[in-house]
């Protein structure tokens, strides 16, 4: 009770009133950096980009004002509906097998296991690797007379050989896999630093009660680690979107075989590059942007509000 | 006067790691030594832990792949044998010798060094002021954090490399210069996020032990908040310095004509000809590249276990 | 003290005057002896190219060296690029492009259309550099609008490489026409195991397209596309046409990444490559014996050509000495030294050089009846869509007439 009546007190609400103030100042100080970096590297180049769109675009320059005419081509390109779906699919696949392969991997790996070192250099191995080696041994692995398709010949007793890669069944989904396994060990990091700040209390009481394994794990572990899913959720479905390395590589920059790897930033970067079309490519890059954004917003608004004392 | 506060007597994390060091308690197994459970118990544990193997065995695949085949010749290479027939160092050798790799190597380490040391500050310090701090226009400030993860590089490229070749207002020249990689590199979207998340999960108990104790804002951060934040300055370090270590697209463009600044992902390129690749020289080169990043990983990842020991609430 | 000022001044004058005097002493003294006022190249060049390998940039530094000997007051600094467009896009958007750089002629028509590449006629007057030694086609292809923007520096068609071995199992007697390459390739089908085919067959017009020369038919006439013209379409049911037979399949199918792996790895005896697969094949597949033998003949002779270009831009810092490099390095001289290891081919017909085998004979034959592979402007999604769709079509998901139609209203919408 006298805390209360102090806390009401004119001289201590002023204290309050300064110390909210200086509290802001100090947070603008720690973020100026980082803000002041991004104002100039990211979003000087996305307004750039979004002036740009609105123009036909060339390596020296402008060209001429077309308006919304970029956007308009935009909804009748076949190309883009092509590389849009692939994207979009692409990323509704590979952003839960991530998610869900990473926490699995980091719950047993934070597991006092024996040889836990060995495990947790194990699996994070792909991701440590260069693109380039591991593109490449997707590619020998999976090619017609790979080791998969050997593999499979000699479980089945049929000669097996499609080619992963190669067919346009098989492409994109063969990239999704390839994506996945690389950058689960990247998820299981991020998780494992998460599970790190549960303290161990809530594990002994649930175990006085009785709870098992499982159940610990889903009623306890899991919405405990709501910070960790949203910042995987969000790194991994900006990631999945902006997919571009594997496509171009394993296609050439052709999105082939039959489109099935044309991706919204390879498309982009063929109409920038070999088009040498800037106004158009900024355009995709915008709407590209906007998709991914729309997307993060939501998932603050389904994750993220919760966490903010 | 003081509220009396339960404050844990010793931190979270040290307590896992006391609980780790013993080895045997699995954090959010059942209760445990229940007689005639004990047998099936095992046999479970055992087929886990083979299972866990082969997986294991299956994730160091490409590794493997990559150091037989670096050992082979380039007509091998191209052959579906997993063991080469004479194995030979001469590609690394080849690798060694036809560029400056030395030079590449060095450079790499030097970017990678500062961009993480600039990152983990940068990006604690304003993990934490995103965190704990009130500042109106927190929330648009975040998500302008959020929305820089999500302009693709090929975006970037032009308006950047005009901005490097005359950087408004000093007019310098940054393009062929360490400084000019390390500007726009100070820190990563991701690390800031990483760190905001993570110090969400730090009860707040502590930073208002520290208050009560006089402790201003920085020295709460400083001395509270960093010595708690262990595994995510792990994971920050570890992903950061693996980011710029493997970072092909900025250092080309920025040292492009400056042989004696390129980073071992340039120098590994330069193994793949117009029609065709050098492979064992590629690989050789591949896995030296990877044996830094395997021993900061390797030395990090122990942050996974043990949080730095506590440095003491009571300031 | 004003006694020193005065001094100082008076010094200050005479110096600043006799500078003045000094230079327009020497510029009346440069038109007086110069009639063509241009003064000798001179300072640094650069130079760059995409990045190729360690012997041919060995080859390239050697080139410069005869060439700064020949011109001791011009300094080379050569640089080869990886991802070559992009990093050459940035550099012309910032006008800070290299004095000499590769151009390729597929995007040739975009570069000089949009001013970034410097016509070189006036220079080529001056100095009076003879043109005709060149191979028209391939000089062509670097015309735009009656100007010349660059010269070739190499070139290579496409020719087809056959595995000797099985061409000697299957008779000895390489195909010449259409009808004796089915044949051929029909004698080849039990011979080939596996996943082997006779043919590798690119899933690619810029491989494809030569069969549509050879059948007298074009894509693109009078700036009309003519993808569903009667001989274009002939002409791609013919090389579809050898999938259908089993007479030969796509490196996918193969198990290959491209047709020159396809002939080392003898999945396939026959490919459409050009001079690229030296040293690839040799080096990586040694015990391949193989060679080059010119492409089929259909209605016509016709087959694709290749060819990269040293050109210059309007933003160079030191055109005078640009100019005496590409003139050195197209010349017959700097042509020669470069094209001496056999790694591309002469663009000059008066360059001769001895080749490590297997002969280039077939391919410099070739020369009358190459038509250069170039993309009109805007066509780079032209064909895009075209490659995508032909490796529908040769997957069983497309037809021909489907993909044809797909690729001409494409073309037609292309600016």
């Amino acid at each position: 009770m006298a805390t209360v009546a102090k806390t009401h007190s004119a001289a201590h609400r002023a204290t309050l009133g300064r110390e909210s103030v200086r509290e802001a100042l100090v947070g603008y100080a720690f973020v100026a950096l980082p803000i002041a970096s991004f104002l100039i590297f990211f979003m000087y180049p996305l307004a750039n980009a979004f002036y740009i769109s609105y123009f036909d675009w060339g390596a020296l320059g402008k060209i001429e004002s077309v308006g919304l005419g970029n956007y308009r081509d935009l909804l009748d390109d076949f190309l883009f509906g092509k590389a849009l779906r692939n994207t979009l699919y692409y990323a509704a696949v590979v952003v839960p097998a991530q998610i869900a392969l990473g926490l699995g991997l980091a719950v047993i790996v934070n597991q006092a296991l024996r040889f836990r070192t060995f495990f947790r250099a194990a699996f994070y191995f792909p991701s440590i690797a260069g693109s380039i080696a591991i593109t490449a041994v997707a590619a020998y692995i999976l090619s017609a007379d790979g080791l998969l398709n050997a593999g499979i010949s000699a479980i089945s007793g049929d000669e097996y050989n499609r080619p992963w890669f190669g067919q346009s069944d098989t492409a994109l989904e063969s990239i999704m896999a390839l994506n996945i396994w690389t950058t689960s060990g990247t998820m299981m990091l991020f998780y494992l630093a998460s599970l790190q700040s549960i303290p161990t209390d809530v594990y002994e009481a649930a175990a006085i009660d009785g709870a098992g394994p499982w159940r610990t794990f889903w009623k306890i572990t899991f919405p405990l680690l709501k910070p960790g899913h949203f910042f995987v959720a969000v790194v991994s479905v900006i990631g999945a979107l902006q997919v571009f390395d594997q496509a171009f590589f394993i296609s050439a920059g052709s999105g082939g075989p039959n489109y099935s790897t044309m991706t919204i930033v390879l498309y982009l970067y063929n109409t920038a590059i070999e088009g040498a079309r800037f106004g158009y490519a900024s355009a995709i890059g915008i709407i590209l942007f906007a998709i991914i954004f729309t997307l993060t917003l939501i998932q603050r608004l389904l994750f993220g509000r919760a966490e903010v004392a | 006067m003081a509220d009396a506060r339960d404050l844990p007597s010793v931190p979270p994390v040290v307590a896992a790691e006391q609980l780790a060091a013993e080895g045997e308690v699995a954090i959010g197994a059942g209760p445990a030594g229940i007689p005639g459970q004990e047998r099936s118990e095992r046999v479970r544990r055992v087929i886990v832990y083979v299972l866990l193997f082969l997986v294991a065995l299956l994730f160091f695949v490409p590794f493997f792949w990559s150091v037989t085949t670096s050992l082979k010749t380039l007509p091998e290479s191209v052959g579906f044998d997993l063991l080469p027939d004479n194995p030979s160092i001469r590609a690394y050798r080849s690798a060694l010798s036809a560029y400056d790799f030395n030079r590449y190597f060095l450079n790499s380490v030097f970017l990678a060094a500062v961009v993480t040391t600039s990152t983990l500050f940068l990006a604690s310090l304003g993990g934490y002021a995103f965190a704990r701090l009130k500042f109106p226009g927190r929330e648009f400030l975040f998500l302008l954090v959020l929305g820089t993860l999500m302009i693709p590089n090929e975006l970037r490229l032009v308006p950047i490399y005009q901005m490097l070749i005359d950087l408004p207002v000093l007019h310098v020249n940054l393009l062929g210069t360490y400084q000019g990689y390390f500007v726009i590199n100070l820190v990563t979207a991701t690390s800031l996020f990483l760190m905001r998340q993570y110090f969400l999960t730090i009860p707040k108990d502590y930073e208002e032990a520290a208050k009560l104790d006089g402790a201003g804002y920085f020295k709460t951060y400083w001395r509270v908040m960093l010595p708690l934040a262990g595994p995510a300055l792990a994971a920050v370090t570890i992903l950061t310095f693996q980011g710029t270590w493997n970072d092909f697209f900025w250092p080309l463009i920025i040292f492009l004509g400056d042989e004696t600044k390129y980073t071992l992902p340039l120098g590994i390129f330069q193994f793949r000809t117009q029609f065709y690749t050098q492979w064992p020289e590629l690989m050789a080169a591949s896995v030296i590249a990877i044996v830094p990043i395997a021993l900061i990983y390797v030395f990090f990842q122990r942050y996974f276990v043990a949080g730095v020991t506590a440095a003491g609430v009571k300031g | 003290m004003r006694k020193r000022l005065t001094v100082l001044a008076v010094l200050v004058t005479a110096t600043l005057a006799a500078a003045i005097l000094a230079a327009g002493g020497a510029q009346s003294k440069t038109v007086l002896d110069r009639p063509q006022a241009v003064t000798a190249a001179s300072g640094t060049v650069t130079l760059s190219g995409w990045s190729v390998g360690k012997v041919e940039e060995d080859l390239v530094k050697e080139v410069i060296a005869a060439f700064e000997r020949k011109f001791p007051n011009i300094n080379v600094s050569y640089d080869a690029i990886p991802n070559y467009d992009q990093a050459m896009l940035a550099k012309f958007s910032a006008r800070q492009p290299p004095d000499v750089f590769y151009l390729n002629s597929e995007k040739a028509p975009t570069w000089i259309g949009q001013g970034l590449i410097a016509p070189l006629d006036s220079q080529v007057k001056r100095s009076k550099f003879k043109t005709k030694p060149f191979y028209p086609r391939l000089l062509n292809a670097f015309r735009s609008k009656g100007k010349l923007y660059g010269f070739p520096k190499d070139w290579s068609p496409l020719g087809m490489e056959i595995n000797l071995e099985l061409l000697s199992r299957a008779g000895g007697k390489a195909p010449t026409t259409w009808a004796t390459l089915r044949s051929f390739a029909q004698r080849l089908k039990p011979l080939m195991t596996g996943t082997a085919r006779p043919i590798c067959l690119a899933p690619e017009w810029q491989r494809m397209l030569a069969f549509v020369y050879q059948n007298k038919g074009t894509v693109l006439k009078n700036g009309r596309p003519q993808f569903t013209s009667a001989a274009v379409r002939q002409a791609v049911n013919f090389y579809v046409g050898l999938q259908t037979a089993g007479l030969g399949d796509t490196p996918a199918k193969l198990g290959v990444g491209w047709c020159g792996e396809a002939i080392g790895k003898e999945k396939a005896a026959i490919a459409f490559e050009g001079n690229w697969a030296y040293p690839y094949l040799p080096e990586t597949f040694p015990n391949v014996r193989w060679r080059f033998f010119p492409m089929p003949k259909g209605k016509v002779r016709g087959t694709l050509g290749f060819t990269v270009s040293y050109s210059t831009s309007p933003a160079s810092k030191n055109k005078a000495a640009a100019w005496e490099l590409i003139r050195y390095l197209t010349g017959q001289a700097g042509m020669r030294l470069w094209t001496s290891k056999g790694l591309a081919l002469p663009a000059r017909s008066d360059v001769k050089v001895n080749f490590p085998a297997p002969s280039r004979k077939p391919l410099l034959n070739e020369a009358g009846y190459a038509h250069v592979w170039l993309w009109p402007d805007g066509w780079d999604k032209v064909w895009t869509i075209a490659n995508n769709e032909l490796g529908a079509v040769l997957e069983g998901k497309q037809t021909v007439n489907g993909m044809l139609s797909r690729i001409q209203s494409e073309a037609q919408s292309a600016r």
